[in-house]
């Protein structure tokens, strides 16, 4: 099931998403943000009114409400307010260049990233750009057998790593290697008080296919120490020889079905066999989209790397599934 | 009153911010037009004046209404107060009443009972009912399990209907007891748009999961459900004219609008027509008033009058922005309608006399 909208992205709205434990500094960064000289206008939605401390009337409250979709082939799960009022928000669009969401501490980030790509409005009016996740460096491990905050690792495209002045150099490389093996994709940021350059927050397109992998080309050639016993980890594939497109696309299509709640993010580019450009694909638990992207490069190694973020995965198999892909 | 009066050389106007709804008072002495960027724009015909009632506040007013005998006018939208403004006929300086914070976000459905002086307001999860009357709150709101999507009077005034994600709500405010709980029926998706019928008394619920919902007369028994659409169903209209079996309904899905007649009792009750014309998203439906005559306002830029079979009867080009809202005066004969660029439009329209077999009295005037 795609989930691209025929409208182009350059004429939609970029959506960024703010997730993080309660603590982590969400607010301080959202202030940040409405105050930064970067000459957008950014309009956000908040879950608790009145945190934000900055007098902007582009902030606006939204229930956190779960709707459940049946959409043909795809059940997911949506927040029913956000289509309501970025539909309402959008009616004045003139007036802001970006969106910020901001969600609760304790929420699954997976909801809201679906609504962009589910809703038939917010699908052909915004893009999501980043799902961005704050962490708290000083007291993320005493909450991390949560729920929450493994999704909200999971789902990031940005991480960023705060309280860094908290901690010593050696506890934030423990933290960060713990980090990778949940999210191997994800662009870690390290900060005090929330402060990033904001060209590294906004405007990123990670949801965007050509950029969907933008992986240090080292990393997954390292075999990660499976060190911590996490329900949520990732699993990274790696394979020279080509692969069958119909093999691929029945073994994608089979995963998301059976395993499609368990399976945060996938992201990959593919060497299909006989095809000089790139196939590109990224999934949100059983939402999949994919395409070919562009020529490889003379002298660019191919080969196809799939990353997959998820629960309970299980290494073996799924490389196994993957290889009996090749063509 | 003279027609005249109405269908003056000024035929069109404009507020700063893209046009978000728009109300005639019953009698048709009065348009109330406000923006997303929180203007409020009241014309009185009769004087031949317009008051800006509200300046451009940076904060989207989406809801604005008369109550029934015209004494009030109110409004509500991103700031999530409730705005009232007291008239006192034309050419009376309308008097604002203290501005009501309800304590939640984004208001964009409330509305008046028609006949009466309640005022309902969805505030969140909140039903609430200001009485005009006594100006005050009504105790306690009536609570929905989700955020109110939709909520809709019935034209005698004694119904309201509500609906959430999982949930339609009937409830009569003003026989309500204790022992009279409200109508709570289970739905199984969110719904976006509700409308009952005049004569029949029949409830239609436009949903997200693309599906409509229609209640039959008296709100009684089981929905017919039309499925297929190819885009949530977000605005619904009845028309005035008694039907056969039901008065024509029409409903609209992305760009398509059907309009829809029941032929017969039972299953497969109803038959669709397809109006084909719009090529972007349909904003607003409205039935003119005692009469089978449909007006559709797009975002492709154009306003459609349908006859009552269907046929296309005559597009209206505004300046190439979309429309956002519809207004039909009382009188049948004059159709408002408001644009993404914040140009409010009036048209006189003559209803051909087909479409208008039962003779609208009680137009509004004297």
């Amino acid at each position: 099931m795609a989930f691209s909208s025929p409208v182009p992205a350059a004429e939609r709205l970029p959506v960024t998403v703010l997730t993080g434990y309660l603590g982590a500094g969400k607010t301080t960064l959202l202030n940040r943000i409405l105050t930064h000289e970067h000459g957008l206008k950014v309009a956000v939605i908040v879950n608790e009114f009145g945190e934000v401390g900055i007098d902007n009337q582009l902030v606006v409250d939204a229930d956190e409400e779960i709707f459940e979709m049946n959409n043909g082939c795809i059940c997911c799960t949506v927040r029913g307010d956000l289509i309501r009022i970025i539909g309402n928000l959008m009616k004045r669009r003139d007036r802001f260049d970006h969106l910020v969401i901001e969600t609760t501490g304790l929420a699954d980030p997976a909801p809201v990233i679906q609504t962009f790509f589910v809703d038939e409005d917010l699908r052909d009016e915004l893009r999501l750009d980043a799902v961005v996740t704050l962490v708290d460096l000083k007291h993320v491990e005493q909450h991390w057998d949560t729920e929450e905050v493994q999704e909200q690792l999971a789902f990031a495209d940005v991480l960023v790593l705060n309280k860094a002045d908290l901690v010593s150099d050696a506890e934030r490389a423990a933290i960060e290697r713990r980090v990778r093996a949940i999210n191997p994709v994800a662009r870690l940021l390290t900060s005090h008080n929330a402060e990033v350059p904001m060209q590294e927050l906004l405007g990123v397109e990670a949801f965007e296919l050509e950029r969907a992998l933008s992986l240090d080309p080292g990393f997954l050639v390292d075999e990660h120490a499976h060190e911590h016993d996490d329900a949520v980890g990732s699993v990274a594939l790696v394979e020279e020889r080509p692969m069958d497109m119909e093999r691929l696309g029945s073994w994608i299509s089979e995963l998301v079905s059976s395993r499609g709640p368990d399976l945060f993010r996938m992201k990959g580019i593919i060497q299909l066999a006989g095809k000089d450009e790139r196939y590109v694909l990224q999934s949100v638990h059983m939402l999949v989209d994919g395409d070919f992207d562009r020529p490889w490069k003379a002298g660019e190694r191919r080969r196809s790397e799939f990353v997959i973020i998820g629960r309970n995965l299980d290494a073996e198999a799924l490389r196994a599934s993957f290889l009996a892909c090749v063509a | 009153m003279a027609q005249a009066t109405l269908v003056s050389e000024r035929l069109c106007g404009d507020l700063q911010q893209p046009i978000s709804a728009m109300a005639w008072s019953v009698d048709g002495e009065f348009l109330a037009i406000t923006s997303t960027g929180g203007e409020l724009l009241l014309l009185d015909f009769r004087a031949g004046c317009e008051e800006l009632l509200r300046g451009d506040h940076d904060s989207s007013l989406d809801v604005v209404g008369f109550s029934g005998n015209g004494q009030f006018l109110m409004a509500a939208g991103q700031a999530g107060e409730l705005l009232l403004w007291e008239l006192g006929g034309t050419g009376v300086r309308p008097l604002a009443m203290d501005p009501i914070p309800l304590g939640s976000g984004w208001i964009d459905a409330a509305a008046w009972q028609p006949g009466g002086l309640l005022l309902a307001v969805a505030a969140e999860r909140e039903l609430r009912l200001w009485d005009g009357a006594a100006r005050q709150w009504l105790d306690p709101p009536l609570e929905l399990p989700g955020t109110i999507q939709a909520l809709a009077w019935s034209a005698d005034g004694v119904q309201l209907a509500a609906s959430c994600h999982g949930e339609l709500v009937l409830w009569q405010p003003c026989l309500s007891s204790p022992s009279d709980p409200p109508l709570r029926h289970a739905i199984a998706s969110a719904g976006l748009a509700l409308a009952f019928s005049g004569p029949g008394h029949q409830l239609a619920c436009g949903m997200l999961d693309r599906s409509l919902l229609v209640w039959p007369q008296g709100c009684q028994g089981q929905p017919w459900q039309f499925s297929g659409f190819p885009a949530k169903v977000r605005q619904l209209a009845w028309s005035e004219q008694p039907g056969r079996l039901a008065p024509l309904l029409a409903s609209s899905a992305a760009e398509a609008v059907i309009l829809w007649t029941q032929v017969k009792q039972g299953a497969k009750a109803w038959q669709p027509e397809q109006l084909l014309w719009h090529e972007k998203r349909v904003n607003a439906l409205a039935f003119a008033p005692g009469s089978t005559l449909l007006a559709s306002a797009s975002s492709d830029g154009t306003v459609a009058l349908w006859d009552g079979r269907g046929q296309l009867m005559q597009p209206f080009e505004g300046q190439g922005s979309g429309f956002n809202a519809l207004a039909w005066r009382a009188d049948g004969r004059h159709l408002a309608a408001g644009d993404a660029n914040g140009r409010w439009w009036l048209w006189p329209v003559a209803v051909p006399a087909r479409e208008r077999q039962r003779s609208s009295s009680g137009s509004g005037f004297g």
